[in-house]
Order: structure tokens, then C-alpha cells, then sequence
């Protein structure tokens, strides 16, 4: 037991002094709420050059309408009410006329001009649109710009279309919109949890407001906290293994630890660097949440089935990763032994979107039972406001528990076997064989 | 206590088709250097394996210190592996610690301490391994196995890779340590260290064990059958000798092998003769020569018929 702690704390330090281990800390997290983060980032750092765009208007109706909405969102929304600062680009929309050559003619002019940068799109809507049933064959509304997929000027305009176009219809139907001004009104769903009744007082409590926040986002966090310090604590046991192999260390340590020890040493060094990393970001965002008034959202009854998981799952994927490790001689064989390896990380990581989204579906129930796929998938669908049966997180445990010790003990034979043995490319199969046989 | 520090007995290994070794029986005295020759591949490193328990043995049995390696650390062998590795990002205090703390739970510190003095090494005591030269590092790692005082060290090859100078330090240290009462026992390829260190030699050729004992009762067995011999004429004055079985050249120096039944004197009569002869000399074979009767390319060929 000395020998492993010495082996655990040699492994921690060795890990945790690095420069590698704080840049690992600041950058992962990073990485997984990159595309979340980044949007953030540069929502304050939109192009603020105004866009000019076309209006061909054939049903002579709409136009007006549209460079009236232009103008009003112009006035309230281009420059910051204080600062007066520009945050955000113009709309100038120049209506022209269609009676001046064919539509086909008009259109390659002004794609022309789109091209030489005086206009930033052009839009052509047909004479039907504001009676698309009756006149289906020319009731098309077209945005034509360099990138018309993904444009902001189009949402935009097609949300003004459309509210012209209903009020359009009401008037020709000789309803006045103005007696109906709630006409367009729209009314969100509000997803709330279930009541409950306070066993001693009798009173019913008020349901619990869910917001998105809670119901994906926290799931989410803690699913791939999870999955972080997975790689963190577990994936780079097989590189460390391969290259204390490969550069003779490990022989030195056999000379004074049995093999076992020394896996499971390296194993636990994985648990105690992983326990660090989740420890600093359940700290930091303990005071995120705190200092933003927040504390509720922390789902602190998670907490505790976080780290007990957290540590079985270290100790399964960290034999394997060991394992597999010792069967390698150098790179070239741990890269084609990486992928079946992180598989047990990277499978519960895909399920993890629909697990979240049907949490008491018998797949979610039966994937999140599976001891390689529980630290993830039953840590996920713990957070879950609303709940799930209180035996699975416990059946789920004594599976792990029973499924480490299983693969803490077959990696150990394997990597006895393995850590020795030169020159012999790693197979699957006898690698199991070393694991039965021993 | 045992008066035989290790006692191996019967033992086999053998990996996949290949017999590593073959029922090898042999018996380390205490307080002795015992070495260990025989070529490459013959079962030297398995052995040693073996004995520090990294490997089981197929059958057999090996006790050291009188109980069996089985099952049981190894905390009473120091243990010098015959490819060398180090943490390289480590520092060479703290490496040592490390590894001294593996093996006793005394606290070693002043030990290292001392080591990295007597070996020279003091000035980089912290400084990373990755800055020392290979020397250096293979100093580093005599010091891992000798840190704790085991009463018993197994090196395998100590001596490879080393200058002349360092290998003098590392040959004085393993003297002293056996005089203390430590028993040592190490392999090697360089017939003139088991000459002039090893107390008992043991050659294992094809994992079998072709000669264990003293120097001198190894050299008793083959007689005075070896004639050293310096001429003029050199190697072309010594052809077509009744007599004799074989001709080594050293250039300067030749050595014959003399058929049991075979009178030197008639040799030298012969040789004179024919040259100027300037030094003859009648002795017992080298350990070299020993070794290449026994594992030479023709020895190999009638291993194989």
C-alpha cells in the first residue's frame, strides 16, 4: 500500500507540476463551450457597415410598408440609447421600380451592382404572395446576395413581410387589423415542474419554474465535466504506460513493485489528478454562481454522485487505458489502439443528447445501467430536474464497483504481461487472451 | 542463515515455442561476486528476471535468502536492469528518493546524498536527467540499486556503456559494497571482469548451464592445454603443428590448443625450427578461450548436428 501511494503521489505531482496540466485546465472547457463561447465573443463585434438592399416590389403593396419598418428600426435600434455608439448596421432598402426592363433583365442588373458593392442583396417579391392560394404560381419572395443561406438582413425582412402581408390579407377581407390589435399576439408555453405536498404542514408548494438553463444546460455541464475529466484522469494512461515501456522504466519499478501495484498506482495518480481539475471548476463556478446571485442553480445534490462516480469511472477506463498501454512497444501502436479505447468515453458522449432529452426512456435507463456508459449517462440524467427512479443511481454504482474491480483485476493481468514483453504488436484478441489466462 | 543467498533449482521458462531456460540449477554463495557470462540470447537477462520475480518461472524453484521469490517484493535485492530508463523530466535527488523509497521505508535521503558524492554526481543532484550524458544516468541508476544497502544486488551488464574511468568508480563501489558482506552477483560480456572480480562464474549457453564454479577449478578442468606463444614468423610459422587442435591469433600473440595426448616440447621443437621464437609459454586456457570453445561459430555448428 506505501508503494502505491508513493507510485500515486510521483504520478500526481508529475502531472499536476506541468505547465501542460494549468493550460489543460483553462483550454478544455474552452474547447467544449468553444462554438458557445465564441458566438458570445463576437455578438459585440458585429460588422456595423450599413446594408443597402433592393426591394422589387410587383405587388406594388409592400414596399412602402417595408421601408416605413426600415426607417423605425433604423431610428430605435442602430445606435446605443446612452452612448450614442453605432452597434449595429443600418438597413436602407431602395425600392425600385419593376415596370423598367423584364424581371430576368432587371435581375442580372442589379446582381451586377450587388457585385460592384453598391448593394448589399436584392429582393424581388411576386405579384401572388399576398394571396400565395390564389396565385401559387407567382407567389415567391426571392433574396438574392452573394451568401443568401445564413443572413441576418433576411430574417429580418422576412419577419416584416410576413406581419404585412397578414395585415394585407385582413384588409382585403375587409377586416380592419386596428380592432384587433392582439390579432398577432404570441403566447410562450411555460415548462414548469410537478407539485408536491409538504408532509407536515399539508401545503402545497409552488411548482418549480424550469428554465432551459436547468433542464439541458446543467445536464449538459455536468455530462461533459464528466467526460473532461475522463480524459483528463483516464486518457493519458495509455501514452504514459506505452512510453515508460518503451524507455525502460518500467522495468526499474518491477524491481521493487509488484505489477499490480504499479497499475494501480498510475491508475489512482490519474483519480487524484482528475479529483484536483473537478475540484477547481466546482469551486470556480461556486463563486460564479454565488457572486451572480445564482447559487440556486448548482445542483449540489449531484455533487456527491459526480465524484463517487467520477472515481469509478477513472479506476474502469484508467485499467483499460493501462492495459492496453503496457501491450504497446511505441507510438505508432498506441495510435491504432487510441480510438477502441476512448470508446467507452466517446459512445456515452453521443448518447448523451437523447438520453437528455427522453430521460426515462428505456434506452436512457438500460444505457445509463451499463457500468462503462454510467458515469456519463446516469450522472446526466440525475441533473435532470424532475427526477428519476431513486434505485438506479445506486444499481448503477454497485455495477461500476463491480465492473472496476473486474477490470482493475483482468488489466492488472494484462499488463503484467504486456509491460515486458518487446516487439510484439498489440491484438485485441490477445490481449483478452492475456486477460482470461492471466 | 543459508550459506547460499540464491538457490535456484530446476528452474524453466520458456516464451511461446522458445526455451529461454532450460532446467538451470545453480547456488549463489554469500558475500561472493558471482558472474554471470554466456553470448547474447543465452538466458543471462531471463534469469535475472526471474530471481527479482518480474518473471514466473514455467517450473523450478528459486529461494532467495533462504525463502521463495514467489509472491514476495523483492525489497532485499538491488536491482541494475540491463536496459536502462529513467524518468527523464524527474530531478536526480528526487528520482533516487523515489526509488529508494520503493524499496525500504526508511527514509534515504542522506544515502543519496552520499552516493551522488562518491560517484561524482553531486553537482547535479538537481538537475533533470534529461541534462545528463548517458555516464552520468547509468550512474544515476547503479545508485537506485545500491541506495537502500540490499544484501544482495543483481546487475545485469554494469559495466556496458561505461569510460574506463567511470567503470573503475562503479568496480571499486561493487567491491567495497561485497566487502561490507554484500553478495553480488552481475552479468557480463567482458571475459577479463569475470577474470579478475567475479569470486564464481556461471556460463549458461542455449539456457543450459555449461560451467559453474571458481575461476580456478573451471581452468583445472581443462588442463594445461593451452601454449601462449610470441615468434618472429608470427601466425605462418604455425601451420600444419601435429598435435594441436587450434590456432587463436591475436596478432601479436597466438594461442594453440593442445590435444590431451600432445608434449609441448615437441611443439616448441618444431616451432624453432621453423622461426625465432621469442616467449613460450605453457598454461591453463583463458576464460575467453574457454567461452569460445564453448559458444564460438564452430561449438555452434556441433550444438546443431
Amino acid at each position: 500500500m506505501r508503494k502505491i501511494l508513493l507510485i500515486v503521489k510521483r504520478e500526481y505531482l508529475a502531472a499536476v507540476r506541468t505547465v501542460g496540466f494549468a493550460i489543460g485546465l483553462v483550454v478544455a472547457p474552452l474547447l467544449f463551450g468553444g462554438g458557445f463561447i465564441a458566438v458570445k465573443l463576437l455578438e459585440g463585434q458585429v460588422d456595423t457597415a450599413d446594408k443597402r438592399v433592393a426591394v422589387v416590389d410587383y405587388t406594388g403593396r409592400l414596399s412602402a410598408a417595408l421601408v416605413e419598418a426600415a426607417a423605425r428600426r433604423n431610428a430605435g435600434e442602430v445606435y446605443e440609447a446612452g452612448t450614442k455608439n453605432k452597434i449595429k448596421p443600418a438597413y436602407l432598402l431602395e425600392p425600385v421600380s419593376p415596370l423598367a426592363a423584364d424581371p430576368a433583365l432587371l435581375r442580372l442588373q442589379l446582381s451586377e451592382r450587388v457585385r460592384r458593392r453598391e448593394l448589399h442583396a436584392f429582393l424581388e417579391i411576386e405579384a401572388g404572395v399576398v394571396h400565395p392560394r390564389r396565385d401559387s404560381a407567382q407567389a415567391r419572395i426571392a433574396y438574392y446576395a452573394p451568401n443568401a443561406a445564413i443572413n441576418e438582413v433576411r430574417s429580418w425582412l422576412r419577419a416584416q413581410i410576413n406581419e404585412e402581408l397578414r395585415r394585407l390579407r385582413l384588409a382585403d377581407a375587409g377586416i380592419d387589423p386596428v380592432t384587433i390589435p392582439d390579432l398577432f399576439d404570441w403566447m410562450p408555453v411555460e415548462g414548469l415542474g410537478l407539485l408536491s405536498q409538504d408532509q407536515a404542514t399539508g401545503e402545497v408548494g409552488e411548482a418549480q419554474r424550469v428554465s432551459e438553463a436547468q433542464s439541458i444546460g446543467i445536464p449538459l455541464i455536468m455530462g461533459f465535466l464528466m467526460v473532461l475529466m475522463m480524459m483528463m484522469g483516464a486518457a493519458p494512461l495509455l501514452n504514459a504506460v506505452t512510453e515508460e515501456k518503451s524507455q525502460r522504466i518500467a522495468e526499474v519499478l518491477l524491481g521493487a513493485v509488484k505489477p499490480f501495484e504499479f497499475m494501480l498506482g498510475k491508475v489512482l495518480g490519474g483519480v487524484s489528478v482528475s479529483l484536483t481539475g473537478s475540484v477547481v471548476y466546482l469551486l470556480i463556478s461556486l463563486v460564479a454562481t454565488i457572486s451572480a446571485g445564482a447559487a440556486g442553480v448548482m445542483p449540489f445534490a449531484v455533487v456527491p454522485w459526480f465524484f463517487v462516480y467520477m472515481i469509478l469511472a477513472i479506476l474502469m477506463v484508467g485499467a483499460i487505458m493501462a492495459a492496453l498501454g503496457a501491450a504497446c512497444n511505441d507510438a505508432r501502436d498506441v495510435q491504432s489502439l487510441t480510438f477502441p479505447a476512448i470508446v467507452p468515453i466517446l459512445l456515452p458522449t453521443f448518447i448523451m443528447i437523447p438520453v437528455l432529452g427522453e430521460p426515462n426512456s428505456t434506452f436512457a435507463v438500460l444505457a445509463s445501467l451499463f457500468p462503462l456508459f454510467s458515469p456519463i449517462l446516469m450522472l446526466v440524467r440525475l441533473s435532470v430536474p424532475g427526477g428519476i427512479p431513486a434505485w438506479q443511481p445506486w444499481a448503477a454504482l454497485i455495477g461500476m464497483i463491480a465492473f472496476a474491480l473486474l477490470l482493475v483485476w483482468a488489466g492488472g493481468r494484462v499488463f503484467r504481461v504486456g509491460i515486458l514483453l518487446q516487439g510484439q504488436p498489440p491484438r485485441l484478441r490477445e490481449i483478452m487472451r492475456w486477460a482470461v489466462r492471466g | 542463515m543459508n550459506d547460499h543467498v540464491i538457490a535456484m533449482h530446476h528452474v524453466t521458462k520458456t516464451f511461446g515455442q522458445q526455451v529461454a531456460v532450460d532446467d538451470l540449477s545453480l547456488l549463489v554463495p554469500a558475500q561472493s561476486i558471482y558472474g554471470f557470462i554466456g553470448p547474447n540470447g543465452s538466458g543471462k537477462t531471463t534469469t535475472m528476471r526471474m530471481i527479482m520475480n518480474i518473471l514466473y518461472p514455467d517450473r523450478g524453484a528459486i529461494s532467495v535468502f533462504g525463502r521463495s521469490v514467489f509472491g514476495r517484493p523483492p525489497d532485499e535485492i538491488g536491482y541494475l536492469p540491463e536496459e536502462r530508463g529513467l524518468y527523464k523530466k524527474m530531478k536526480v535527488r528526487e528520482l533516487l528518493a523515489f526509488l529508494g523509497g520503493l524499496k525500504s521505508n526508511r527514509n534515504v535521503a542522506r544515502e543519496v546524498d552520499d552516493w551522488l558524492a562518491r560517484l561524482q554526481l553531486a553537482a547535479c543532484a538537481n538537475q533533470k536527467l534529461e541534462t545528463l550524458s548517458k555516464g552520468m544516468s547509468q550512474k544515476v541508476q547503479f545508485i537506485a540499486a545500491v541506495v537502500t544497502r540490499p544484501p544482495l544486488l543483481v546487475l545485469d551488464e554494469p559495466f556496458t556503456g561505461l569510460d574506463p574511468v567511470n567503470a573503475d568508480v562503479i568496480r571499486q563501489a561493487i567491491l567495497e559494497l561485497r566487502a561490507q558482506g554484500t553478495t553480488v552477483m552481475l552479468s557480463t560480456h567482458d571475459m577479463a571482469v569475470a577474470e579478475n572480480m567475479c569470486d564464481y562464474i556461471c556460463m549458461i549457453f542455449r539456457g543450459r548451464k555449461v560451467l559453474d564454479g571458481t575461476l580456478d577449478s573451471i581452468q583445472s578442468a581443462y588442463g594445461h592445454d593451452t601454449v601462449r606463444l610470441r615468434c618472429e614468423a608470427g601466425l605462418s610459422a604455425l601451420h600444419d603443428l601435429p598435435g594441436v587442435m587450434m590456432v587463436q591469433d591475436f596478432g601479436q600473440l597466438q594461442e594453440l590448443q593442445l590435444a590431451r595426448d600432445c608434449d609441448p616440447q615437441m611443439i616448441l621443437k618444431t616451432i624453432i625450427a621453423r622461426t625465432a621464437v621469442q616467449s613460450f609459454e605453457l598454461a591453463r586456457p583463458s576464460l575467453h578461450a574457454i567461452f569460445v570453445r564453448i559458444a564460438g561459430p564452430e561449438a555452434q555448428e556441433v550444438g546443431r548436428a
